[in-house]
């Protein structure tokens, strides 16, 4: 705790530095990125961008989890499955994530649907290959142990298959997250009225680098947020059982 | 009720990768029929088809030829024993996110035994298997003897007729195994149950077991009857004497399987 605290007022400091040898206009220093956020926040319509860019993250990720935890699963448990489906998978995660906005926009319309669609489809093979790892690596033994003591299929896969699967959903939440978040703000720059991408371009085409950095800094800690609190804390709880890692 | 075990012209084939290929018998016409409270061990070198013998009689794999029946019952439908079982493997499979408690706890749901006893039995085997203050623990906070006799109050737990053990103490270090065997035979003594053991050590079997079986290529090489009175005492002189007949056969049995395979590489 004591270090992360450490690094990150060093960071504050070298970002300090940093802006004394530059211009405001390239690179402002963290006390007027930290106005103008505040600023920000006191007329109100930030909520209004954040909230509309969160619902296209848990939309996209919603999705993205539907469609790729399925197709994982039934690839690391079927040798079929994977044979057909891995050239797919690597198809689907080779193509970039501007060419799937476009096709969403163009074919579904300028619309949330779309844009969720195009999110959704996105980050959908890097979960898909996260889970396919997985679940190759379960723990095969333990379906025999549960079978000679008398476990039915319906009790295996509910109290000795999930339990095993559960991690790497987990991991692929968080890892899927990552992903989402990156991809939403791209699509809202090409395609959406609102939303933190849209502010960022707005803000980018004004060449108004303090509105741009004050609305990085925003999305930065709001995602950290999610991700070190809630996410770390559920895993945590949910898999208390593991041996502790020292990191 | 009768908790013995018949096995008849027991025959389990691989079959071979090519076509036209010999398939492989790991079994071969096994007859064996064990006595009800019998303990009996299996001894042989590997491939002699110790592990496929046990897969088949707990019903892992029943896609054999020949006739196993428990207690005069055959084998069902569906390959399980009509007599409740319990298993003990090599290693001591626990369920990972399970403290021990609840490991016990999940054969006990999938078991027939009343939900009002369980606290009952499982204060027995957690008390005698010294286990007591590690209810609450997870299996990764279990050394690997502990674990093992986890698993050993597991499989009693359910109030077995038949215990089938495939090479239990075999990754415990020998002080370890030593007092396992012990408590195995005291459990044993008093509970009453028919148990198959699997192992690859002369002396274990031969400390333990009423009747030593060796096999070597799929059937029985010879049987030796342990005729010491119990409770034993692990250094006894005349377990030693027996160990070393045990012992014997259990060379000749693996010189043998090397034998055999060097003549069928030779093709």
């Amino acid at each position: 705790m004591f270090v992360k605290v450490g690094s990150i007022i060093a960071a504050v400091l070298a970002w300090l530095g940093l802006s004394f040898l530059f211009p405001e206009t390239i690179l402002p220093g963290p006390f007027q990125t930290t106005m103008v956020l505040a600023e920000n926040f006191a007329n109100g319509e930030i909520f209004q961008h954040l909230f509309a860019t969160l619902g296209r993250v848990l939309g996209g990720l919603a999705l993205a989890m539907a469609i790729g935890i399925p197709v994982g699963v039934i690839m690391g448990v079927n040798r079929f499955a994977e044979k057909t489906l891995d050239i797919w998978v690597m198809v689907a995660l080779t193509v970039p994530s501007l060419c799937y906005a476009i096709f969403a926009f163009i074919w579904i319309g300028l619309n949330e649907t779309a844009a969720i669609v195009a999110i959704g489809l996105t980050s959908a093979p890097s979960i898909a290959i996260n889970l396919w790892e997985g679940v190759k690596n379960i723990d095969t033994r333990l379906f025999k142990m549960a079978k000679v003591f008398n476990a039915s299929r319906w009790v295996i896969i509910r109290r000795v298959l999930f339990p095993q699967v559960l991690p790497y959903i987990m991991a692929s939440l968080r890892f899927g997250l990552g992903i989402v978040w990156k991809i939403t703000v791209l699509v809202e720059l090409l395609g959406r009225p609102d939303g933190v991408g849209f502010e960022l371009f707005y803000w980018y085409q004004l060449a108004d680098m303090q509105q741009v950095l004050a609305w990085t800094l925003l999305f930065t800690i709001v995602m950290l947020f999610i991700e070190l609190v809630i996410l770390q804390n559920m895993e945590r709880k949910l898999f208390s059982w593991r041996p502790k890692v020292k990191i | 009720m009768d908790k013995g075990i018949s096995i008849k012209g027991l025959v389990k084939e691989y079959p071979g990768h090519r076509q036209g290929e010999r398939g492989h018998r790991v079994l071969n016409g096994l007859d064996l029929s064990i006595a009800d409270n019998e303990f009996v061990c299996i001894l042989g070198p590997s491939g002699c088809g110790k592990s496929t013998l046990l897969n088949t009689l707990s019903g892992l794999d029943n896609d054999y030829s020949g006739e196993v029946s428990f207690g005069g019952r055959p084998v069902g439908r569906n390959g399980k024993p009509p007599v409740k079982m319990g298993y003990l493997f090599q290693d001591p499979r626990l369920l990972p996110w399970l403290t021990a408690e609840r490991n016990v706890d999940f054969v006990l749901e999938n078991s027939d035994v009343p939900k009002a006893r369980w606290a009952e039995i499982k204060n027995h085997y957690f008390a005698l298997t010294g286990l007591e203050a590690f209810r609450h623990h997870y299996p990764h906070e279990l050394s690997g003897g502990m674990a093992q006799r986890l698993s050993l109050v597991r499989a009693l737990a359910i109030e077995p007729d038949v215990l089938f053990m495939d090479e239990p103490f075999s990754g415990l270090d020998e002080l370890t195994a030593r007092r396992m065997r012990v408590d195995l035979l005291d459990i044993w003594s008093r509970t009453g149950k028919t148990i198959l053991f699997i192992t690859h050590n002369s002396y274990e079997a031969t400390f333990l077991a009423d009747r030593v079986v060796v096999l070597s290529q799929g059937n029985i090489r010879e049987e030796i009857r342990v005729e010491v009175p119990r409770p034993r005492d692990y250094d006894d002189p005349a377990l030693f004497d027996i160990s070393k007949q045990v012992s014997a056969n259990f060379i000749a049995a693996a010189e043998e399987a090397e034998r055999a395979r060097l003549e069928q590489q030779a093709g």
